[in-house]
């Protein structure tokens, strides 16, 4: 990923206070395994809000959303979170250094 | 086959420990020490029996969960990298989907090869399901559990602190489980006391006494059986006739002399 990418990357994953809100809610809670209503009422936020911060971090790959019978359940990708982290931490460093 | 709790005087009082594939409710009102009990069962069982667990969760955050177990010295988080353990924190329609083919709760069970499973709290249930499929749907959950050979705790809260009347349940789930643990609040001198007793297991004998126990540094530990004392189940006990009988005594002989 070139230095745009990554810039576009942090600006989508803590772009807003919602994200932010809803990435330390994953990372101190990677247990979470819910729908986006229960995410909302966790972080004290309507569903209509939280939604579309939820589908960015999905694109993104930090969160994922199943389908499960009639409900998307909504959960950390543990994975791809750590990957997403460590790309972040190189931006930060590379900042650092320029 | 016994799945022992790993809390000794327990274990006595249940003969060895849960049956396994068995589903055990414990009940009790709020502060009386349900969850660190549950939680015990889950710690031990994977540090010191092998047998892994997964713990549900509806209410209280994971973060609070990993934080109270650390002040027992129980390291969850540890225990999770370790494929050991797992804390899920969902709401009851989530819950509700575990009997489905394709769930989201199975890959978990399967990637720890949970032995063990506790639901904190079954109460929680009876707010999504409705209460004319109540008792089915738990029968359904029950059943569920056993067939994956699981060993199962419950935990359900119980509205009365004190009182002389005992509901474990409103829908009929203590007919429905293996094994009842009931956790109470009692007034015993003017102190406030914490009692537990096992109110059944099916298939096998147990102890029948109520016993005090304490939320200790390390977790829960049970001590002697209350003596002396009849109707603690009340909340409000009252000294046996042996007893009222023998300080009449003493006292008649203090006056003789």
């Amino acid at each position: 990923m070139n230095e745009t990418g990554l810039r576009e990357l942090s600006e989508k994953l803590i772009g807003t206070e919602i994200k932010a809100e809803l990435l330390r809610l994953f990372h101190m809670n990677p247990g979470i395994l819910d729908t986006v209503e229960s995410i909302a009422r966790r972080i004290g936020r309507m569903a209509k809000d939280v939604d579309p911060e939820i589908s960015t971090l999905v694109e993104l790959g930090v969160l994922r959303k199943e389908r499960f019978g009639k409900l998307d359940v909504v959960s950390l990708n543990t994975s791809k979170d750590r990957e997403v982290q460590k790309k972040l931490a190189a931006l930060i460093e590379r900042g650092a250094e320029g | 086959m016994r799945a022992p709790t790993g809390i000794s005087e327990l274990d006595a009082m249940l003969h060895g420990g849960l049956m396994r594939g068995d589903v055990a409710l414990v009940v009790g009102s709020a502060g009386t020490g349900k969850t660190t009990l549950a939680l015990q069962y889950l710690v031990n069982g994977a540090t010191k029996f092998n047998e892994n667990g997964l713990y549900v969760t509806f209410e209280q955050m994971p973060s609070q969960i990993y934080r109270d177990a650390a002040s027992f010295g129980w390291d969850i988080r540890k225990l999770e990298a370790e494929d050991k353990l797992r804390v899920v924190c969902t709401s009851p329609p989530v819950l509700a989907q575990f009997v489905e083919s394709r769930n989201p709760i199975d890959p978990i069970i399967a990637e720890i090869n949970a032995k063990r499973i506790v639901i904190d709290s079954i109460s929680h249930l009876e707010s999504f399901i409705p209460a004319s499929e109540l008792r089915s749907e738990l029968y359904r959950l029950v059943n569920h559990l056993k067939m994956k050979d699981l060993t199962s705790v419950f935990t359900a809260e119980s509205h009365e602190v004190f009182g002389d009347q005992l509901v474990v349940t409103g829908v009929g789930l203590s007919f429905l489980v293996d094994c009842i643990i009931l956790l109470r609040i009692v007034e015993v001198q003017s102190s406030l006391k914490k009692a537990l007793t096992v109110l059944k297991i099916r298939g096998s004998d147990h102890d029948k006494q109520l016993r005090e126990f304490e939320i200790t540094s390390e977790g829960i530990r049970i001590g002697v059986p209350f003596k002396d004392l009849e109707g603690l189940l009340t909340g409000t006990p009252r000294r046996t006739t042996e007893e009222r009988f023998a300080e009449a005594f003493l006292k008649a002989a203090g006056k003789g002399k």
